[in-house]
């Protein structure tokens, strides 16, 4: 069997149906109060004790930071089967996502598992080289609980045509 | 009645078509790797040499760390005008049109397209928005649209 190169497939070997397990994340109360302060200054996420009398009744990580951690466990991954490839060319660029949904408070402590599924590609070509392959992206706690899930559509570049094909 | 109590803005002082416009922030080349290291470890963020030769064409943060800063310009925005927000249940969809080179500045325009009060009293009101971030040139930089929990105003809050 071929080594498999994640990130320098062509868009057409790329197959709808496709599912990773690509890593998990514990949040630390350290971590979560400190994207907090920087991107989301709210008490939920940045003060244990008004978090705690709060609706939430407890610190919550913000919801970008469960996506960030996502990106982070996503590049680790795609990283471990790039052998050679240096600016990930191939694919790799998001142009936007759907249906982002925060369903489940990640509290410190909580570890969460992210999944990728392809499901579909839609038909539209991005300047002439690029594809578009869209994946949905989940996360479940340590209680096996959906916490997060979006759609995301990412670029992947097209099998040039050779002249005469 | 205290002070803070008069001005506070609830659910129900939010009106269609509004429009909130929020401060700015300016990133740099340090921010963007400081992200880029913990979270998105890709050499168009982390090297600006390298990046010059990208998609991007240019040393660009990461569009989750834009993502992050337009978080940033709305939860200084709620507190600014005293909103009481609950967060948020998630984003309908979000659009990435434009890299965010280092040395840019960003500011949103945060437009209100629907109000739906909660079916119980004491369970936060829902405002659909369109947040329009933009860079110093004026020019879009992501789209999103996404939906706010803001609580109603307590029983007996003086207006």
């Amino acid at each position: 069997m071929s080594e498999t190169f994640f990130r320098t497939r062509w868009f057409e070997d790329i197959p709808v149906g496709e599912f990773h397990v690509f890593g998990n994340h514990t949040f630390g109360e350290k971590e979560i109060i400190e994207f907090g302060k920087k991107y989301a200054p709210q008490a939920m996420h940045v003060d244990v004790d008004a978090a705690r009398e709060g609706p939430t009744q407890g610190l919550v990580a913000s919801g970008w930071h469960v996506c960030a951690v996502w990106m982070k466990l996503m590049v680790t991954y795609m990283e471990r089967y790039a052998t050679g490839v240096r600016d990930g060319r191939r694919n790799g660029a998001g142009i936007g996502f759907r249906n982002m949904r925060w369903i489940k408070a990640v509290r410190p402590g909580h570890n969460v598992t992210y999944t990728y599924e392809i499901i579909e590609k839609p038909e539209k070509v991005i300047r002439g080289k690029w594809g578009i392959i869209r994946s949905r992206n989940e996360g479940y706690n340590q209680y096996g609980e959906l916490v997060f899930s979006f759609e995301i559509d990412i670029l992947a570049e097209r099998k040039p045509l050779v002249a005469g094909e | 009645m205290g002070a803070q109590e008069v001005s506070m803005k609830y659910w129900e002082d939010i009106e269609s078509g509004q429009v909130f416009q929020t401060g700015s922030i300016t990133i740099d080349a340090a921010d963007i790797i400081e992200f880029a290291t913990e979270f998105d470890p890709q050499p168009y963020h982390l090297d600006p040499a390298v990046a010059e030769e990208s998609i991007f064409g240019g040393h660009c943060a990461s569009g989750w760390q834009v993502c992050a800063l337009m978080m940033r310009l709305l939860a200084d925005t709620l507190e600014r005008d005293h909103i009481p927000s609950r967060g948020s249940p998630g984003v309908q969809s979000l659009r990435w049109l434009r890299p965010v080179f280092a040395g840019d500045s960003l500011h949103a325009g945060i437009t209100v397209t629907a109000l739906q009060q909660a079916e119980c009293a004491s369970d936060p009101g829902r405002v659909q928005v369109s947040i329009d971030v933009l860079n110093q040139k004026d020019q879009s930089v992501i789209v999103l649209d996404t939906e706010l929990l803001i609580e109603h105003r307590p029983a007996g809050a003086g207006k």
